[in-house]
């Protein structure tokens, strides 16, 4: 019966069906059906051309995989007992297609496709017959995934062509990109994306756009819109990193499907070398920034933040705390030693305030929170409560009560005796106000400063804050600035009371904040809350009558003060972003996120970025000045700039994000996204000349681009 | 003037190097804190947990990549090893409840007890929300976290991406040996590999 079987197939296999399917070299599932083939069109022998395949029918909506499987799945392997002189290559891999799932992308094939396998032939087989064996597994997937497996055999004649396939192998071996000889492909790290440029691609691609494939996992970010663009002769593209790569390589072989059906493959040599990230130490910080600072390197950094400092008493920023300042100054009016000790309090105040502020914020982030430089403004509540201390000092500055009618006697004496200590708790508040801003120069070097080493990075801060208090320092050290100021007197009276006005400016600025976070409702009860409080302070002001009534009516108003507080505090929390967005963007400027930001780009737009909050001071006066200005909006229309603007006024994880990538650490942020160039930061400041310069340069290079 | 430029250069090196490293859940930065409930209902955070080694693993019942690991025995056997040297083991589920495969909290929890499996706790992170902070691709994919928050391990449970369950017996357990390695208080020699398995279905 065997012998009989046996015969029969080989009767078949001579005489009707040369090397067609014989038993077993069909795999059916009910997802794929797999078949192995061969094409010899000169026999099998050596240094002729031979091929094996496995063809796969995919049902609808299954699919396998390519080499490089993508964020999920797996590639095909194959795995081959041939007779001996004969060795199986690797799959030559025809060109995948992109096989999206939810979030992620995978690359692999559905349909039909053919994965051919070369043979190379050292001896001339010994037998009449060519047996083939083949283990092939593979993944099949629509949305689940089913691990298969086959085993098949095939038969060849060794002295006669093999071609019953020859069209499947023919439009199999074509669906292969090509490699051209010619051809040079450079990758180097460009911030978080690999640039490519590749030259000696043929010129009737020229202008077309290719759907790219990295033949290497673990590299690149493979969702990630690839922006690209042509120079010249030479294509270009920039393709984010994964920020979970796992490989390192020195060349990375990409696959360009060109729309028009022109299939190359390029293999582009990395022109930058890998930053390190394998032996990250466990428990220890990361390696690459926390790598310490050259001292040279270092002590720049501190230079410039002492200068970043003095500039920051020149921005908008601080108009809230202004006045606060000028208090600042006025008290440096007494004795030489009194001004000594004032300006040392006042600068020692800021600087132990930005160092408290930096040390939270780094605490915060090694926690893993999104947080950035500003974010004590962030919070409603802290908000609310900076709202009701700068009442408090207004009320106090016009004379409405005496801070030595609130404390016990031993207190306010003691304050009476230290005015240092005024001084001290002024440089704090100035700090906490008017240090969200990002200062100009500082954008770059505030986002690095929180990656380094914890005492580097808050000695950066440090010297930041004592650039913030340097021009008071100053101006108590040189007598001349003492001389120009007035001498104490009456003056001083209408003066302090003058002032309280500014401060009621900070808290209309602040209660508008708190309105962007918290919604009206909760604006309104912030101004209750003050109202109350205004209230409770004059009560303590008048002093008319001692007496067991007094207390009384004191318990009931500090009753009344705090259970207002203790009802508005609820309505302080943030509203959702969507409300905020709308309110805050106008016909001009969408809202800001990074997937639109990517579909933009992808579409060919220039888009322009405004990274923004309510509590910069410095934002609002840009985004009133310089974004507002009509030439600055011409231009952007000229150049179908698309304005998108990210409102950072509320705790946001995903523009904490965006600002870390972009190596900053607060707000202002002004960025221009223009074809395949790595993002450009404009100045925290930009003037008008600036912005249009940079939308125009950006457009000189995309013409160059598209010619 | 020269030496000026050279600092300045330096400078904006240091600076510009720095801001490379940038990007969620990527090893040797700080792990994304979180919040969601496990499959008893309770309220579960990262951060709850700092001092100790955490183990995140993503998975999902219905793909045969997690079950090669866990009808072997091989992902409990690791689970109870890391647990045992003081680890804490947190099993992630991020498909969304429209998927075919989607289990109830109760449904999950027998899952776990028929495998012999003994995570501290799994969480249920239906909306996918921390599935997309770390960058979750693949069931099964690996974070190891160190008590100071910093992820030091992403990537595959080992070296061999197949569905085969003779498979386990040959290959490298990565979890095992960073958890090993970071313990000890030494580099990890494989700090990240390329995931395999099926995908999240978010």
């Amino acid at each position: 019966m065997q012998v009989m079987n046996g015969l029969i197939r080989w009767i078949a296999a001579l005489l009707v069906l040369p090397a067609c399917a014989l038993a077993g070299s069909v795999a059916q599932t009910e997802q794929v059906r797999a078949e192995l083939l061969a094409l010899a069109p000169q026999g099998i022998a050596p240094g002729k051309q031979v091929w094996l395949g496995l063809r796969l029918e995919h049902q609808p909506h299954w699919h396998t995989y390519w080499k490089n499987a993508g964020d999920s799945g797996l590639p095909t392997t194959f795995n081959w007992t041939l007779p001996s002189g004969a060795t199986a290559g690797d799959i030559d891999w025809p060109t995948p297609r992109q096989l999206p799932i939810g979030p992620l992308l995978n690359f692999g094939y559905d349909g039909v496709a053919l994965l051919p396998v070369p043979v190379t032939i050292s001896s001339p087989p010994g037998t009449r017959i060519f047996h083939v064996r083949l283990e092939a597994d593979w993944l099949v997937c629509k949305v689940e995934c089913i691990p298969q497996s086959g085993v098949f055999e095939l038969d060849l004649p060794v002295g006669q062509p093999t071609i019953s396939h020859a069209t499947e192998f023919e439009r199999g071996l074509a669906a292969r990109p090509v490699s051209l000889d010619n051809s040079t492909a450079e990758a180097r790290i460009e911030g978080d994306a690999l640039a490519f440029a590749v030259t000696g691609l043929p010129a009737a691609l020229r202008g077309r756009k290719a759907t790219v494939f990295p033949e290497t996992a673990g590299v690149v970010d493979n969702p990630a819109p690839v922006t690209q663009s042509w120079n010249g002769a030479e294509w270009r593209a920039r393709w984010p990193i994964s920020s979970q790569r796992s490989e390192s390589p020195a060349a990375l072989p990409l696959v360009l499907a060109f729309d028009g059906g022109t299939n190359l493959r390029v293999v582009a040599t990395l022109a930058t070398p890998w930053p390190g990230t394998d032996a990250t130490r466990a428990g220890a910080a990361p390696t690459l920034p926390e790598t310490p600072l050259s001292l040279p390197g270092f002590a720049t950094a501190l230079l410039f933040a002492l200068l970043g400092g003095v500039i920051l008493n020149l921005m908008p920023c601080v108009f809230p705390v202004l006045s606060l300042k000028v208090l600042a100054l006025a008290q440096h009016s007494g004795s030489a030693r009194e001004r000594w000790s004032s300006a040392l309090a006042y600068t020692a105040g800021v600087v132990i305030a930005f160092l408290a502020l930096a040390g939270l914020l780094i605490a915060a982030r090694a926690g893993g929170e999104q947080l950035g430089w500003g974010f004590q403004l962030q919070s409603p509540a802290t908000v609310a409560a900076l709202a009701a201390l700068f009442t408090l000092i207004g009320l106090n500055l016009a004379g409405v009560f005496e801070v030595g009618s609130l404390l016990p006697s031993s207190i306010a004496s003691l304050r009476a005796r230290d005015p240092t200590l005024d001084s001290f708790l002024t440089g704090i508040l100035a700090a906490a106000v008017a240090s969200p801003c990002t200062a100009p120069f500082m954008g770059a070097a505030l986002g690095a400063a929180l990656t380094w080493p914890t005492g580097q990075g808050l000695a950066v801060f440090a010297a930041l804050g004592l650039g913030v208090a340097a021009p008071y320092l100053l101006a108590s050290a040189v007598p001349v600035v003492a001389r120009w100021l007035p001498r104490p007197g009456r003056w001083m009276e209408t003066f302090r009371a003058v002032l309280a006005f500014p401060m009621f400016a900070t808290v209309i600025w602040l209660t508008w904040v708190l309105g962007q976070q918290a919604g009206i409702d909760g604006a309104a009860a912030l101004l209750v809350a003050l109202l109350v409080l205004a209230f409770a302070a004059w009560w303590w002001g008048r002093r008319a009558e001692n007496g067991p009534r007094r207390v009384l009516s004191t318990v009931a108003i500090a009753a009344l003060t705090v259970g207002t507080f203790a009802w508005a505090a609820p309505l302080w929390r943030p509203v959702a972003a969507d409300s905020r967005a709308a309110a805050n963007v106008g016909a001009l400027w969408q809202p800001w996120s990074p997937e639109r930001v990517q579909q933009l780009r992808a579409e060919g737009r220039k888009v322009f970025v405004d990274f923004t909050a309510a509590w910069c001071v410095t934002c609002q006066y840009n985004k009133r000045t310089t974004l507002a200005h009509p030439e600055v909006l011409a231009t952007f229309e000229a150049n179908k700039v698309a304005l998108l603007r990210a409102d950072w006024t509320s705790r946001d994880a995903v523009i904490a994000a965006e600002l870390r990538r972009l190596g900053r650490s607060g707000v202002p942020v002004y960025v221009i996204y223009a074809g395949a160039e790595a993002p450009r930061l404009l100045s925290e400041l930009p003037t008008v000349e600036e912005v249009r310069s940079a939308v125009a340069i950006n457009q000189e290079t995309a013409n160059k681009e598209s010619t | 003037m020269k030496r000026s430029a050279s600092l300045l250069a330096t400078a904006a090196a240091t600076i510009f190097g720095a801001a490379l490293a940038y990007g969620a859940a990527s090893v040797g930065q700080s792990a994304p804190d979180f919040k969601v409930r496990d499959s008893n209902g309770k309220e579960q955070s990262l951060s709850a947990y700092k001092g100790k080694f955490v183990v995140l693993e993503w998975t999902n019942p219905g793909c045969p990549f997690v079950q090669k690991h866990y009808d072997t025995g091989n992902m409990p056997a690791t689970q109870k090893a890391a647990e045992s040297k003081g680890a804490v083991w947190l099993t992630v589920s991020s498909t969304a409840k429209d998927a075919g495969d989607y289990k109830s909290n109760s449904e999950f929890n027998a899952w776990l007890k028929e495998k012999g499996a003994a995570p501290t706790a799994a969480l249920m992170d239906d909306d996918g929300k921390v599935g997309h902070a770390y960058g979750a691709r693949t069931t099964p994919h690996m974070f190891v976290i160190s008590p100071e928050g910093k992820l030091v391990y992403a990537g595959a449970i080992d070296s061999k991406p197949t569905a085969r369950k003779d498979d386990v017996k040959t290959a490298t357990n990565y979890v095992t040996a960073a958890l090993g390695e970071a313990m000890a208080g030494k580099p990890v020699t494989k700090a990240s590999s390329e995931p395999y398995g099926c995908s999240v279905k978010y």
